[in-house]
């Protein structure tokens, strides 16, 4: 039933004919990574953080990326959600190649095919659950209704159809990352990327949460691509990868 | 909710700061409608000095006199309807109640027909006629030297010596706001026939006439001065607005200093209001990164930081429009156009400068927001997510 | 004399906690630079009022040079009984040689009577015109002010149309230039032949003639506008005063000319001063709040901090100090600035009516010592009083609470 409506979210969302949108099917690859390599300068000294790494992440996989700090985790994580760019390298992501694109177009490209979840949960503080949820949706053309109609899905799927008029400083933090998750999946996203989503929290309200993305990987077919600290977290996940001095070990 | 949801609420967060802010630019807006209307104020007297009279006065200087004669062959000018003549008198309170008004020597016969914006009762002109040194007053005069009709009044003059022993025959009333309240008229012929007029015996100061064709008034000037071009006393015909304007030519500075010193408020409140936003904006940089993360583009964000200036731009610039309506133009303009007339005929803040200091707050706004807005839509998404400050 | 006191004693206030045991104000010093575009936003915005308080002061100052620059204690005017000013005076040529009989006349100095007038004459920038102030002279009227200086040309003969411009208004008029001539009634020329300085007195502003002919154009032979005598010493004015004054043939007003000057400087200085101070004030009103806005982001910013400065034992009092230390020395350096950029208004030329003669005289904005140690106490004070409200608020700040935070 959620998950019907899901999708006429997607024909709504989504703008039709948008020559990077790939339709996805199968076990074909949603990521593809190759020769990524990325460079930081502290001051002169450049430091090499990715070497050459490539990567493939099916259509449909739950996948945690893990390996100590400093390992070049978020900047992966941030390159294959279109945050940040590779020194060289291509990337390609649910069918289109991010390198040509310009800030706005990725822009636009991020608020269709990712959700974010992040470790401090990064609502606006000003902004009720609702409010918050809803805010990806006035990228779109949607209507007042059919955006209401779509928070209220996105907060029932992360069961928290009665807190939506509380505001984050009123939730528990589980409450808040799960307001968090209905933001990320609201506009239908192809992949959900998580940078520590446990981090932040108590042991139950962790187990809370990953079941909820355990749930959006199997019922609604999300692609879920995680870094974390936490074996808990990793276990949940149907791959495991782990990064080393810049590379997938 | 929309996006103006989130830039209302954003006004909310540091509530000192944003009231302090709305508080700068209210008192900037006072300030510059204060400035504007005194400017305008100044020139008011000016401004509205009817077009359809001119006045002749000595091409050399204003203090130098022109024939008596001279009224009778103005007078001979087709295009010259009714002319009177005046002498400046220099006239002081012994008493020192009012520290400045003007007196002049008149034509009793002529005075009030031309300058009509002054209404007399026809019983006390007539009195006026039979009474030689009868002077008539304005009613703001009448009141601060505490006189009625019927009074004695002793005045001094700065030109001409002695006690000058008057009988107030006559006070007048204004029939336009500009009217100066503020004057006191004695008789030419008596001033004429006492020995203490000197050197100004037999002559006239300047003289004003009404014309028949306002739109013409230049060349009938010219056509005034030709007439007396040949003689030993030139004369300079102007129209009553440049004639008052002689006396102030000097003060052009004054008034550029006053153009300066708006723009150094609006520089002021710039400052004010772009550091404010700045600070708000690097307090929520952040937040933005989270928004462009979700797919916000970098012109959203410039477009959120914009528009929260320019609110509180607006809202400090209503309120402070509101309060010079109600202190000003309901508060004390009223009451410096009850004493100071002479000064200040009219003090009201006109309706265009409202408005300008309204539009100048929103477009002030603009830019005060620009730097700051443009930084922050130029910061890259993972720089702004990693600034937790 | 105040202001320098009230400037010590705000530096000292400053200071203060380096005197006393104290939050270190290298602390507040770091913690300004750290916003280095904050403080130097809020302290342009101070700058600007100083400016707007030391231009008027400056200008004040201006006023008072240029008018009683002209001057001197030994010098007495005479007007007629009831004139303010040269302008609207007349006095009969018989009386001239009476007002040298009293024994406090210098012999060598003398009597000189002169003749007032403006003109109206055409801007040579073509905006507008403007009245100038012309002085009929006897011959001796040159030699009776030393300070007289030919900067260019020559000297007038006397007894001609020649006359001689002050530098001030020098080439600001059609014909009022070394070289051209204007007209005081129909051809009656006045030939400009020189310009001269006056040691940046109001003089300056004048054209300076010949008596009898200026006077027999205007068909005044009759009378001057005032006179002048030189006594021997400063100290027989009021003896001379008493003996013109108590004279029943005439009814004259005596002077010190330095008096007289002063008088006339009041009403010029008192009106432009007062409203340059008057807008200062005003605009000060705004740049108080956005130094209040400024310290009170910083408290905010630093509540953690101030939380773990009271848990090391400082006191609520020298937590207040210390902000109000900083928003002095922010809006001190505001000051600072102000004080700096105008300086640069002593380049500008002022014209300006004087209201007793309504003719045009030029001033400058003057430096003086007064000025800066005014300027920068004003300074002091707007960040002293905005920063009031943020430091009571650090002051508030429980430690408990804010490590917390």
């Amino acid at each position: 039933m959620s998950e019907n409506q899901m999708t006429e979210a997607t024909k709504t969302a989504g703008a039709p004919g948008e020559p990077y949108r790939g339709t996805t099917t199968g076990t074909e690859s949603i990521v593809t990574l190759s020769k990524i390599t990325k460079t930081f300068f502290r001051g002169s000294e450049p430091i090499r953080v990715l070497e050459g790494l490539d990567l493939d992440v099916p259509n449909g996989s739950f996948e945690a990326l893990m390996g100590p700090s400093g390992s070049g985790k978020s900047t992966l994580l941030n390159i294959i959600a279109g945050l940040d760019r590779p020194t060289s390298g291509a990337v390609r992501v649910a069918g289109a190649d991010l390198g040509p694109m310009s800030d706005s177009e990725l822009a636009r490209w991020r608020s269709q095919t990712i959700g974010f979840v992040f470790q401090s949960f990064n609502l606006i503080p000003v902004l009720t659950a609702a409010q918050n949820v809803e805010l990806p949706l006035l990228l779109t053309s949607l209507s007042r209704a059919d955006r209401a109609r779509h928070v209220a899905t996105a907060m029932r799927i992360v069961s928290l159809e009665d807190r939506m008029h509380h505001y984050p400083r009123q939730l528990s933090g589980g409450q808040e990352q799960r307001v968090a998750i209905a933001r990320a999946i609201v506009n239908d996203p192809k992949i959900i990327v998580a940078d520590e989503p446990t981090g932040d929290l108590d042991r139950k309200s962790a187990d809370d949460v990953l079941t909820l993305m355990e749930r959006l990987n199997k019922e609604l077919k999300k692609t879920i691509f995680m870094v974390t600290h936490d074996p808990a977290a990793a276990e949940r996940a149907g791959v495991v990868r782990k990064l080393d001095k810049g590379a997938l070990q | 909710m929309n996006l103006a949801t989130y830039a209302r609420r954003n006004l909310f967060r540091r509530r000192f700061r944003s009231i302090m802010t709305v508080l700068a630019v209210t008192v900037a807006t006072v300030i510059f409608c204060l400035i504007r209307t005194l400017v305008v104020v100044w020139h008011a007297g000016v401004d509205e000095a009817a077009t359809d009279r001119l006045a002749t006065r000595h091409k050399v200087s204003f203090t130098m006199e022109l024939p008596k004669h001279y009224i009778d062959e103005i007078r001979q000018v087709p295009e010259v309807k009714a002319a009177t003549w005046a002498n400046w008198f220099g006239a002081k309170d012994p008493k020192e109640r009012v520290p400045f008004f003007a007196g002049f020597a008149v034509d009793s016969d002529s005075w009030f027909d031309v300058l009509d914006e002054m209404q007399v009762p026809p019983d006390q002109l007539a009195a006026w006629k039979q009474t030689p040194n009868g002077v008539i007053i304005g009613d703001l005069l009448a009141k601060a030297l505490d006189v009625q009709v019927g009074s004695r009044l002793v005045i001094t003059s700065d030109i001409y010596p002695g006690d000058w022993d008057f009988k107030v025959v006559g006070i007048y009333k204004p029939l336009r706001k500009t009217a100066d309240r503020n004057s006191l008229v004695l008789r030419w012929d008596f001033l004429n026939n006492d020995p203490r007029a000197g050197f100004a015996k037999d002559k006239i100061g300047w003289l004003v006439s009404r014309i028949t064709d306002s739109v013409h008034s230049a060349e009938i000037s010219r056509k005034i001065d030709t007439r007396f071009d040949q003689r030993d006393d030139q004369t300079l015909t102007t129209s009553e607005r440049a004639f008052n304007l002689s006396f102030l030519g000097g003060f052009s500075a004054v008034l550029g200093a006053f153009d300066y010193g708006s723009l150094i408020i609006l520089l002021i409140m710039t400052l004010i209001l772009a550091n404010a936003i700045a600070m708000s904006v690097r307090e929520r940089t952040h937040e933005y990164g989270v928004m462009r993360a979700i797919g916000f583009p970098p012109r959203h964000i410039l477009g959120f930081i914009l528009a929260e200036s320019v609110l509180v731009a607006l809202v400090g610039g209503l309120i402070g429009v509101g309060v010079v309506v109600l202190a000003i133009n309901n508060g004390i303009g009223p009451v410096l156009e009850e004493n100071m007339s002479g000064f200040f005929p009219y003090f009201r803040a006109p309706l265009w400068v409202l408005g300008l200091a309204l539009g100048l707050s929103g477009v002030l706004g603009l830019i005060a927001g620009a730097i700051p807005a443009w930084r922050m839509s130029r910061l890259s998404v993972t720089d702004a997510l990693r600034r937790i400050d | 004399m105040l202001a320098p006191i009230l400037l010590v004693l705000m530096v000292f206030f400053v200071t203060l906690p380096l005197w006393v045991r104290s939050v270190p104000v290298q602390y507040n010093a770091r913690s300004l630079l750290v916003r280095k575009v904050t403080t130097l936003v809020t302290a342009l915005g101070i700058a600007l009022v100083v400016f707007v308080f030391a231009g008027s002061l400056m200008l004040r100052e201006g006023i008072n040079r240029v008018l009683t620059a002209a001057g001197r204690a030994d010098t007495v005017v005479i007007l007629r009984k009831g004139s303010d000013a040269e302008l609207s005076s007349a006095i009969g040529n018989e009386y001239i040689g009476l007002f040298r009989g009293p024994a406090q006349v210098s012999q060598a100095g003398g009597v000189i009577g002169e003749i007032v007038i403006v003109v109206t004459a055409d801007r040579a920038d073509g905006f507008g015109a403007s009245n100038v102030l012309v002085r009929g002279m006897p011959p001796d009227g040159f030699a009776f002010r030393p300070e007289l200086k030919l900067a260019s040309g020559r000297m007038p003969r006397p007894g001609t149309n020649e006359a001689i411009v002050g530098r001030g208004i020098s080439g600001r008029f059609k014909g009022i230039a070394p070289g051209q001539s204007f007209e005081l009634r129909r051809n009656r020329p006045l030939q400009i032949v020189g310009e001269f300085t006056a040691d940046g007195s109001s003089y300056e502003s004048e054209v300076w003639g010949d008596l009898d002919v200026i006077r027999r154009s205007l068909g005044r032979e009759a009378v001057v506008s005032s006179v002048r005598v030189r006594l021997n010493r400063p100290e027989d004015f009021d003896a001379y005063r008493q003996t013109i004054e108590n004279d029943k043939r005439f009814s004259m007003k005596v002077m010190r000319e330095a008096d007289y000057y002063q008088k006339q400087s009041q009403a010029l200085s008192t009106f432009l001063g007062g409203m340059g101070l008057a807008a200062a004030i005003l605009f000060s009103l705004a740049a108080m709040i956005g130094a209040a806005i400024t310290m009170n982001g910083a408290v905010a910013h630093r509540t953690r901090e101030i939380g773990t400065l009271r848990a090391l034992g400082f006191s609520r009092r020298s937590i207040l100090l210390s902000f109000l230390t900083e928003a002095t020395v922010l809006s001190l350096a505001g000051g600072v600035i102000g004080v700096i950029a105008v300086q640069l208004l002593s380049l500008v030329k002022v014209p300006i009516i004087n209201f007793q003669t309504f003719s045009e005289i030029v001033l400058r904005f003057q430096v003086a010592p007064g000025v800066l140690a005014w300027s920068l106490w004003f300074s002091g004070l707007m960040g002293l009083l905005g920063g009031l409200f943020p430091a009571i608020r650090a002051s508030r700040v429980s430690p408990v609470e804010a490590m917390r935070a």
